[in-house]
């Protein structure tokens, strides 16, 4: 594996891990989400630029406008679970008690 | 340049495990802001300037200023950052399995160049990637006019959620 390929997909794993051991903030797994998409930006941009297909640049752009709806959702469940609880503590949320 | 690479692409994964230790999110904002920084590094050193400066203006200009002050619902009177036991026990254990993970690896790296070997490197204002997202608006057509359809969708999807005074998913305010 070359080393900028190494290079994001730990930053892919890494960002995987910090959303699956999340502690106590919401938007600390929000930003974990947010880093994951940043290394899958980076590695569709490093597609198009290290195989000349330039064609594919389109595809970052449209991950960017995706995961902009996808973090303003999360943004948007973030202010629900504060103005219903008073904070973004995960142990909130715990409705369904199984 | 392959030492400017090596320490764009170290300074990815640093901020990367910053990030994801989960400290307090106000640091694990600036440690995204780092990760962008890089990113539009490595993406300006293989011969992609349009898109790191979208990444800067779009990612960091736009979507991550809204994550710093929605940082601000997240107040505690105690932020722990990067020193403290819990966060640096996750920083260590990441950063260690990033090392050992990369032992399996690295062998590799002194074969392969770091950097892409381009030509006319500096004296060309047309890049690739330029003109490749231009085709999204002629044949991609159809992929922007969805996606400016999942933007406006989204728009009041954000809307419901935070539509208040009882009504919609908030209960008290």
């Amino acid at each position: 594996m070359t080393p900028v390929h190494f290079a994001f997909s730990s930053a892919f794993m890494l960002g995987l891990t910090g959303l699956a051991f999340h502690r106590t903030h919401l938007l600390s797994a929000l930003l974990c989400l947010e880093g994951m998409m940043l290394s899958l930006f980076i590695a569709l941009s490093l597609w198009t630029l290290q195989l000349d297909s330039t064609n594919f640049s389109g595809a970052p752009m449209l991950l960017l406008a995706f995961s902009a709806c996808e973090a303003s959702a999360g943004l948007a469940l973030l202010v629900a679970a504060a103005r219903t609880h008073g904070t973004d503590h995960l142990q909130n949320l715990n409705l369904l008690q199984c | 340049m392959t030492y400017v690479m090596s320490l764009f692409l170290l300074g990815l994964v640093l901020g990367l495990v910053a990030v994801s230790s989960n400290p307090s999110p106000y640091f694990a904002a600036l440690g995204l802001v780092m990760v962008a920084g890089m990113g539009c590094g490595v993406l300006v050193s293989h011969g992609g300037p349009f898109l790191s400066l979208v990444l800067f203006l779009i990612y960091l200009g736009g979507m991550l200023v809204v994550f710093a002050y929605s940082a601000a619902l997240a107040a505690e009177p105690f932020p722990e950052g990067w020193g403290s036991r819990q966060v640096g026990v996750y920083m260590i254990l990441y950063g260690l399995g990033v090392g050992l993970v990369s032992n399996m690896f690295w062998e590799g790296w002194y074969e392969v160049s770091w950097v892409p070997a381009d030509e006319l490197d500096g004296f060309t204002m047309f890049r690739g990637d330029i003109g490749g997202v231009a085709m999204m608006y002629s044949l991609g057509g159809g992929m922007l006019v969805l996606s400016a359809w999942a933007l406006l969708l989204t728009l009041f999807v954000v809307l419901e959620l935070t539509r208040g005074l009882s009504r919609g998913s908030v209960r008290a305010v």
